[in-house]
């Protein structure tokens, strides 16, 4: 990506790299599609590597539910896929317009 | 009066301070003050408690109605606070040294002032007068967020004002019972400690008592918002760790408050709004730990109020820094902004990290004192409940907050880094965080500070492996759900919460008493008038020249009368 000349780059990245700060220009692969889209590889990758290393480190002291070595992998998985999903119907229930209480939004 | 001053208590260095500043018109002026006032306070403590040789020094005595005072109590315990409000004092000021608002900085330089003061309080009343001290001074910094704060800064004022109320009626009730007003373990046991409890839990944000946080923080100004982050909630905790260790009610509280805030964060599309909840999960954290009491327990909880109001401070100051640059934290209208602000990206990411509890991230090193001192006194569902929230807090602030501001779809907002002082005050609690987390001397550094002696070691396999899991799995989840577009989108919208009761039923039903009121009143007028109106008729029709009285009546009627009458009284002659 480094290596790219101005031929090779596209209006939208000249125009990106230009208004961008300085230091930010070596990190905007960032927002490429490709690495948005295959960056689900690097929490699945650790997410193994750490299920594996849970074969070799078993907690000192285990809870009643440690049966796996990788418990905790889907402790972290079920926890955070239940809030993020339970905030469909919530919003539905919760959710009013802006200006619900008569005072205007916070910014 | 000279045994009250000397020592002079640090805090009233900052209010001082504070003082001078309502009378410096040159903004440079404050900004010296805003800076030199934390740091004279600090070498101040220093030359106090160093100065002597027992572990706790009592001083400032005063004798006040008939009470003995001590004003001024510095000891392990205190000084971890004492040193974190100081170094936060220092940092806000840095943080808020372009902004030329006086308001903001006398309040700030006495709120910091009052913050020191509660926490050296040796007795419940000087611990009332800093209370609330803290309450008149931070209303001020909540109003300065402009008109739309006002309200909300009613509605602060009036439950910390509550608070204090409650906290003093507790404290005589106690003092009154013990015969001493000294502050130190009270429970729920003794006379006044309910009240007690009510008063700190106001400030701590215990379930259904927490909304004034979210209501007020996200109202402040850039600075302001990052000064309330700080101080009166952590003084809550400190009083809570020094009047109810060990009170086991507190360990359920405190797994609630993990919980809960969780499920409103994901919701919210204001990033200050969401770092509000998860204040009061990270407090969650704390009550339970000093729930539980036991040394490592409440090591874990001065240790995770020190990381802390580190990392909380650096996420509300990145947000302040793109609220001052872009002019709104909602997170629908952001995102891309790495490209104009990447050294305050990289601070923001630090802050995420360490309260996300990475390894090698401050979290790490102190929460997970409190959670291992959770599971050694087995309270397995407790534990459940924060390893639950541990989730949570990855959700909310260690990934919405820098995702949706920084990355996720480019918004197209181009704007200019943060300014040197914001980005000075956020690379100091940065360093921070890494230098309290890192293995090798640098989170042995915040534990010797810490009240009791610990040999507890964060570092091991299966504690690094068992965190990495669980944060793992959690981000796995957050990229599978975004890849199959199961994660809510950020929408603009009023989340209801508790504050609803108040803020719209309450004053409903005020509204409808008040109306109720209005028309029984009118209804009691009318009935009053036709009451008096029909008296006065009837009375005019017996008693008027022309009324019934005056009519001539047959003797007979009369003689028929009196014969009745008399055979009455034989009757009751005859009876009695």
């Amino acid at each position: 990506m480094a290596k790219k000349t101005a031929q090779t780059l596209t209006k939208e990245q000249i125009k990106d790299r230009t208004e961008a700060h300085p230091l930010a220009v070596p990190f905007l692969w960032l927002m490429d599609e490709k690495v948005v889209k295959n960056f689900i590889f690097v929490p699945f990758i650790g997410l193994i590597i750490f299920s594996v290393l849970g074969y070799f480190y078993k907690p000192h002291h285990p809870a009643p539910w440690d049966v796996f070595p990788f418990t905790y992998t889907l402790i972290g998985f079920a926890a955070y896929s239940f809030v993020v999903l339970a905030a469909w119907p919530l919003f539905k229930l919760l959710a009013r317009p802006e200006n619900y209480y008569g005072e205007g939004d916070d910014d | 009066m000279i045994e009250f001053l000397t020592p002079l208590n640090p805090a009233f260095i900052l209010i001082l301070a504070g003082i001078i500043s309502a009378f410096t018109p040159i903004y440079q002026g404050r900004k010296f003050l805003l800076i030199a006032a934390p740091i004279a306070a600090f070498v101040m403590i220093n030359a106090i408690f160093y100065g002597q040789d027992t572990s706790e020094f009592l001083g400032g005595r005063l004798s006040f109605a008939g009470i003995d005072l001590i004003t001024l109590r510095i000891d392990q315990t205190s000084l971890v606070w004492g040193y974190i409000f100081c170094l936060a004092g220092l940092i806000n000021g840095l943080f808020g040294l372009h902004e030329k608002c006086k308001i903001t900085d006398t309040a700030a330089l006495i709120y910091t002032g009052a913050g020191l003061g509660a926490v050296f309080a040796g007795d419940l009343i000087t611990l009332f007068m800093f209370w609330e001290l803290l309450a008149l001074s931070s209303v001020f910094i909540v109003w300065r967020g402009g008109e739309k704060s006002y309200a909300a800064g009613m509605r602060y004022l009036a439950i910390h004002i509550l608070s204090g109320v409650l906290l003093l009626a507790g404290a005589i009730i106690y003092g009154r019972a013990v015969g001493d007003y000294s502050f130190n373990h009270i429970g729920l046991d003794m006379p006044g400690g309910w009240l007690i409890l009510l008063a700190f839990g106001i400030k701590a944000g215990f379930p259904l008592l927490h909304n004034w946080i979210q209501d007020s923080y996200p109202k402040s100004s850039v600075t302001g918002t990052v000064i309330l982050s700080v101080f009166t909630t952590k003084v809550a905790i400190y009083a809570l760790m020094r009047g109810y260790a060990g009170t086991e009610i507190l360990i359920y509280i405190g797994g609630v408050m993990t919980v809960f805030p969780v499920f409103f964060a994901v919701l919210e599309n204001d990033l200050r709004k969401v770092l509000s909840y998860s204040l009061n999960n990270q407090l969650g954290f704390m009550v339970a730990g000093i729930g539980i009491g036991s040394q490592l327990a409440l090591n874990g909880v001065a240790a995770h109020i020190v990381v802390d109001i580190l990392f909380k401070s650096l996420l509300f100051m990145s947000m302040g820094a793109v609220l001052h640059r872009v002019g709104t934290v909602k997170a629908s209208e952001l995102g891309g902004l790495f490209k104009s602000m990447p050294i305050t990206t990289l601070f923001c990411l630090i802050g995420a990290g360490s309260i996300s509890a990475f390894p090698m991230m401050a979290g790490f090193v102190s929460k997970s004192m409190i959670i291992a001192a959770v599971f050694e006194e087995h309270h397995y569902v407790v534990f459940a409940m924060l390893l639950f929230a541990s989730a949570g807090v990855l959700e909310h602030s260690g990934i919405k907050v820098p995702y949706f501001a920084f990355f996720s779809h480019d918004s197209g907002k181009r704007v200019k880094e943060a300014p040197w002082n914001m980005l000075a005050a956020m690379g100091i609690a940065a360093f921070l965080c890494l230098y309290f987390a890192f293995p090798w001397g640098g989170y042995q550094v915040l534990y010797n500070l810490l009240p009791f002696e610990t040999d507890y070691h964060p570092y091991t396999g299966d504690h690094v492996v068992l965190q990495m899991q669980l944060l793992m799995g959690a981000m796995f989840s957050f990229t599978l759900l975004k890849r199959f577009g199961l994660y809510p989108p950020e929408r603009r919208a009023q989340i209801l919460d508790f504050d609803w009761t108040y803020r719209r039923l309450g004053l409903s039903f005020v509204k409808w008493v008040n109306a109720v009121w209005a028309r029984l009143g009118l209804l009691m007028t009318l009935m009053f008038k036709r009451f008096f109106s029909q008296t006065g008729r009837r009375l005019y029709q017996v008693f008027s020249p022309a009324g019934a009285l005056s009519e001539d009546a047959p003797s007979g009627i009369a003689a028929v009368l009196i014969a009745g009458m008399l055979s009455a009284v034989l009757l009751i002659v005859y009876l009695v």
